[in-house]
């Protein structure tokens, strides 16, 4: 796309966009939203600047071999913070039981493994957007160019 | 009865030869307005909204709601709930979004 209004616009956008992402994500225990909410809107962001310029300045922002570790390492972190709880002795995915410190109620770090999962889940859901946005733009590049 | 049997068979009669109707558009028609109607049965039969003698206050919500802070230490009892009293649910739909991606990449990257 060609249009400069549109990649001015959401240059200038898109940090914002992001930093209420983080935000989101980050307060998921203190206000409404969460990992899928704020993940979801961190990676609207990405996917906006992938389509207001072209796919490969948006491909420079996060590699798919970044994605795909990111991805996988947001599952894996929620399943490793469960098995804390199974280690020290109390259900699986346990918060309180499993010794996490609850600290102060309405403290940014608080509510000991709902905060940690809750950022392992914004990190997921966010490079499940782009990833899914970028093999379903290229997976259509690529049948056009064959055929 | 008789009489919405009479509707019935009325409706299609006239659908077929009044509207000049194929068989199949009668009987898809047939079909929509019999999956419409359990579903407004089904809506019709549902508990009224926010009435406080509802099958969904039990004690749960209750617990919830009066000890989720002391138990969770998180203010926002959504999160509280999806995150910690359910968090095996969540990590179900975790699985489903890495499912999805996994099932994703291995139909459409060609290289």
């Amino acid at each position: 796309m060609e249009d400069q209004i549109v990649r001015i616009t959401s240059r200038l956008v898109a940090p914002f966009i992001q930093v209420y992402g983080i935000y989101v994500i980050l307060h998921g225990h203190l206000s409404p939203g969460g990992g899928f909410s704020g993940g979801a809107i961190f990676g609207a962001s990405l996917v906006l600047v992938a389509l207001s310029f072209n796919l490969e300045v948006g491909a420079k922002q996060i590699s798919h071999a970044t994605a795909s570790v990111l991805e996988s390492g947001g599952a894996l972190g929620f399943v490793i913070t469960g098995l804390v709880g199974v280690a020290v002795g109390a259900n699986f995915l346990a918060n309180r039981a499993a010794g996490f410190p609850l600290g102060e109620t309405g403290e940014f770090f608080s509510a000991g493994a709902i905060f940690i999962i809750t950022a392992f889940l914004g990190v997921k859901v966010a490079s499940t957007i782009v990833t899914l946005f970028y093999n379903i733009i290229e997976g259509e590049d690529k049948s056009g160019d064959a055929h | 009865m008789e009489d919405i049997l009479f509707i019935i068979i009325a409706a299609i009669f006239a659908m077929r030869y009044l509207l000049r109707l194929q068989a199949r558009g009668v009987f898809t028609i047939l079909l929509v307005g019999l999956i419409g109607f359990f579903f407004s049965f089904t809506v019709a039969e549902m508990p009224p909204f926010g009435d406080p003698n509802n099958p969904v206050f039990n004690e749960i919500p209750a617990r919830y709601m009066g000890e989720g802070i002391a138990d969770t230490g998180a203010v926002n009892i959504v999160s509280s709930v999806i995150i910690d009293y359910r968090a095996f649910d969540t990590l179900g739909e975790a699985t489903v979004l890495f499912v999805a991606i996994a099932a994703v990449i291995a139909t459409l990257k060609s290289h």
